[in-house]
């Protein structure tokens, strides 16, 4: 078992590669009382076109399916999941990204046990037509209840403006006609592609002995039987620089209208260390000039175009990335304008200092050392991390480092107005009857 | 849990040294009996004093400071817990010791002493321009409700049961009444929270007991002030000619909303009967509510029932197809009937009880559950212990759980949907 201590942080990292190839990583938690296990796979809702797992030709399968997946799991042969869970006071939980899959739960008592029902649910697929059919009825329940929340259809909506053909552009949840043409079939199609555990994650933080939970894990995994490895081969499609569609107005029944001012970030095929550096320069670029502090903040607030729904920030993944800054706003076109203006103005004149990055750095440490206190926070963004070959605790380091040529390069990428997209939802026009 | 002492009259500090976190927190809680009026007073002051203050007069100056200050969380909050508005200012700061060389803690008692005590005043009154663009921010806050239309369904549920009641009355007040708040009603309002609302501030984190009681002593020099707030609320029913209403936006799926009363109240002595009873009901994931609704019928992404014990309530909530309303309504009904006819197994008051105990375990990992899970506690009790809580629950036996049950009366259905019965594209 490989230990790794980071003195800044007083925490101490256990890790070891299964001889599946599965990666478990444990963070034992001083003074708390609960643990929090997470089981994750590197497959998420872009994952739609690939090789199956012992097939050569690539496929397409139906929108949703990753997500749809996800729920299945939890349906047994013998019964629901939750209620092993429950019986050992666990609070069992899932959800699909992008790019991940996650099943977790957590407990204050018989951690080993839950352990165990959390390994062998994910590692015992059991998919029937009837049940397939029976869960089409929740998801639809879930996708219409997401399609009545604007902030949910906002964001897509600028999403949807940005990508032409990536699929992140998709709903991770599919529509409800994707997802009636998904069977079994299908389910263990991607099942056996993807959930080995060589694309897998175990990831413990808490209250948690470390030797024991490591020799428990093991043993587990060597009473099981897996093919061995292979490579998973996907499929993404060409995607143009610019975005599909630079400005897009949706009518919903809202108070009040709401935009995001999109960019799409064009360079996102750099994993590890490369793409810690690059993603926080953008954060830090895009908290220097649209966060809180900035004279653009200061001035949109004040004449009352943002209100505190206001949002900006920058977030990628492997094969996409966007900046997105948005608010509910009384006039989106005046605080579009005032972004554009924004991002021009810093174009002509640099006007940021050193000292101002120290302190937008130092916020960011902050922040992050009050995530360290959040179980959940650390074990999601772990497995974020590592997927994509970078180190979590690595981030007070790289943000230490950063020098404000980084944040202006990355501040140059904000400026090509054939990746700005604009997407607004508006109210109805009252009709008359109502 | 917590170690406390009296500042002054009325005023107390309640402190926990712990090495669990590796910041600290700091929550002061003003309490005073809610109004519609008053709690819209509340909101607009909470948002003029996080603006700004007199040493740090711009917002970009003062969030500059917090972001000097590694970051320093600090804001302004309203909220309610039963008869009561809860007025609160939190921050949370990194513990000096993960910092080489640095003295941040000092510094954001000051700011925070500089908050309370010193806002941004102009002739002895707020600014005028601050104070628009505040009572701007606050209505903006009440209206996106309606967008959320879970939300803006319990709002209108709450509204037909219990009309001008401290349930249903907003922590940031109406529209209306912040529309005519003055400039002298938000200053005597901060007068009141300075010398007489009863005060109660919470500090975690891995601290000295005694050196923080002196800093809070010799920062925060509160004046004795009287108390103490009724506690217990009375839950008098609404008067209401009708017992459903049927509302329609543009929208897609149905939220049911189903209002049950209840006598038992966190104050009763059979409250963690009616905790057990709730989460048998629709409480959990292996709750009747949840499997019927949801696992055998498919009918329902959420399907779940929690109980507002501060006010006797339990709250029925869906988001269903909207025609299968009528259908939803009486699957749920079939699942109270049953618990009050003794159809609970075994294994659900375990897994209840197992849930239950954890909820409570796992919430103490969190600074901020563990002062609000204290703030709440203590009423009953100033010595809370985990452990009474959990044995409380291990004695609740079937019999009591089913008397429970026939204590839980039906009182609204309110149903929010797109045109009826039709496909609303």
């Amino acid at each position: 078992m490989n230990e790794t201590y980071f003195k800044q942080l007083e925490e101490t990292l256990y890790h070891e590669q299964l001889p599946n190839g599965l990666n478990v990583y444990i963070l034992p938690k001083k003074g708390f009382s609960k643990t929090y296990v997470t089981f994750t796979t590197n497959y998420g809702s872009v994952d739609r076109e690939f090789i199956p797992h012992g097939k050569e030709e690539p496929v397409i399968v139906p929108d949703g399916i990753a997500h749809f997946l996800e729920h299945k799991m939890f349906e047994k042969e013998d019964g629901d999941v939750f209620q092993k869970f429950s019986e050992n006071g666990a609070s069992a939980n899932a959800f699909t990204s992008f790019t991940r899959t996650a099943y977790l739960f957590s407990s204050t008592d018989l951690v080993l046990e839950n352990t165990k029902v959390l390994l062998d649910f994910v590692q015992q697929p059991y998919f029937t037509e009837q049940t397939v059919e029976k869960e089409k009825g929740i998801i639809a329940q879930e996708i219409t209840m997401y399609d009545d929340q604007p902030d949910w259809r906002l964001y897509f909506g600028a999403i949807e403006n940005m990508y032409k053909e990536h699929p992140v552009k998709i709903d991770i949840a599919g529509t409800v006609e994707s997802i009636k043409q998904i069977t079994a079939d299908h389910l263990y199609e991607c099942y056996n592609t993807f959930y080995h555990p060589s694309n897998m994650i175990v990831f413990v933080v808490g209250a948690v002995n470390p030797e024991k939970m490591m020799t428990f894990i093991k043993e587990d995994q060597a009473s099981k039987s897996f093919e061995p490895p292979q490579e998973i081969k996907r499929f993404f499609p060409n995607e143009q620089n610019a975005v599909a569609i630079s400005e897009r107005t949706l009518q919903m029944d809202v108070q009040k209208p709401k935009v995001i001012f999109g960019i799409k970030s064009n360079n996102t095929t750099i994993s590890g260390k490369e793409m810690l550096n690059y993603e926080l320069s953008m954060q830090v670029a895009v908290e220097m000039i649209f966060g809180r502090t900035s004279s653009f903040y200061q001035n949109v607030y004040e004449t009352g175009l943002i209100d505190e729904s206001y949002s900006a920030d920058y977030s990628m993944e492997h094969g996409y990335g966007f900046t997105m800054i948005g608010s509910d706003s009384i006039n989106p076109d005046m605080l579009v304008h005032a972004v554009k203006q924004t991002i021009t103005d810093n174009s002509k004149e640099w006007k940021f200092s050193e000292e101002d990055l120290k302190r937008i750095t130092r916020k960011k440490i902050g922040f992050f050392l009050r995530a360290l206190n959040s179980i959940e926070y650390i074990a999601n963004q772990f497995t974020r991390y590592s997927f994509n070959n970078m180190n979590l605790f690595d981030v007070v380091p790289a943000l230490e480092n950063l020098t404000m040529e980084q944040v202006k390069e990355a501040f140059e990428s904000l400026k090509n107005e054939n990746t700005h997209s604009v997407f607004k939802i508006i109210p109805n026009l009252k009709k008359n009857d109502e | 849990m917590f170690q406390q002492f009296e500042l002054a009259h009325g005023v107390k500090l309640y402190v926990r040294p712990t090495e669990q976190f590796k910041t600290i927190n700091i929550s002061f809680k003003w309490k005073q009996p809610i109004t519609v009026k008053d709690a819209s007073i509340r909101a607009v002051l909470s948002n003029i004093l996080q603006y700004s203050n007199e040493v740090y007069p711009s917002n970009a100056d003062f969030r500059k400071r917090l972001d000097d200050l590694y970051g320093t969380a600090l804001y302004f909050d309203t909220t309610k817990k039963g008869n009561n508005h809860i007025f609160s200012l939190n921050a949370e700061t990194v513990n000096d010791a993960y910092l080489s060389n640095e003295k941040v803690v000092d510094e954001v008692f000051s700011l925070l002493a500089t908050v309370i005590f010193k806002p941004l005043l102009v002739n002895g009154k707020f600014v005028d321009s601050i104070v628009k663009r505040e009572k701007e921010q606050v209505i903006e806050r009440i209206q996106s409700m309606y967008d959320d239309k879970t939300r803006y369904a319990q709002q209108r549920l709450l509204e037909n049961i219990r009309p001008d009641h401290p349930a249903s009355i907003s922590s940031n007040g109406t529209v209306a009444e912040v529309k005519v708040i003055t400039n002298d009603q938000l200053i005597e309002m901060h007068e009141k929270l300075l010398h007489e609302d009863e005060l109660s501030i919470y500090i975690v984190g891995d601290i000295n007991v005694e050196e923080i009681k002196e800093k809070m002593k010799n920062y925060f020099p509160f004046s004795n002030r009287t108390e103490k707030l009724p506690t217990e609320v009375v839950n008098k029913q609404g008067k209401n000619d009708t017992n459903y209403l049927h509302e329609i936006q543009d929208m897609k799926q149905g939220k049911l909303h189903i209002a049950y009363h209840t006598p038992i109240t966190f104050y009763s002595e059979e409250y963690p009967i009616m905790q057990m009873t709730n989460g048998i009901l629709g409480g959990f994931a292996h709750s009747k509510i949840f499997m019927n609704v949801r696992e055998k019928e498919s009918m329902a992404y959420y399907a779940s029932s929690n109980y507002s014990s501060l006010y006797g309530l339990i709250f029925v909530l869906a988001g269903i197809d909207s025609n299968l309303q009528e259908k939803a309504v009486q699957l749920i009904d079939e699942q109270i009937l049953a618990m009050q006819k003794g159809d609970i197994s075994d294994l659900e008051i375990n897994q209840t009880k197992s849930m239950l105990k954890n909820q409570l375990k796992e919430a103490l990992d969190s600074a901020r559950a563990q002062i609000d899970i204290y703030d709440q506690y203590k009423e009953l009790n100033e010595d809370f212990k985990v452990e009474e809580w959990v044995e409380k629950w291990s004695n609740v036996t079937k019999e009591q759980i089913q008397q429970m049950a026939s204590k839980i009366e039906k009182e609204f259905v309110y149903f929010l949907s797109g045109k009826d019965g039709a496909n609303n594209e």
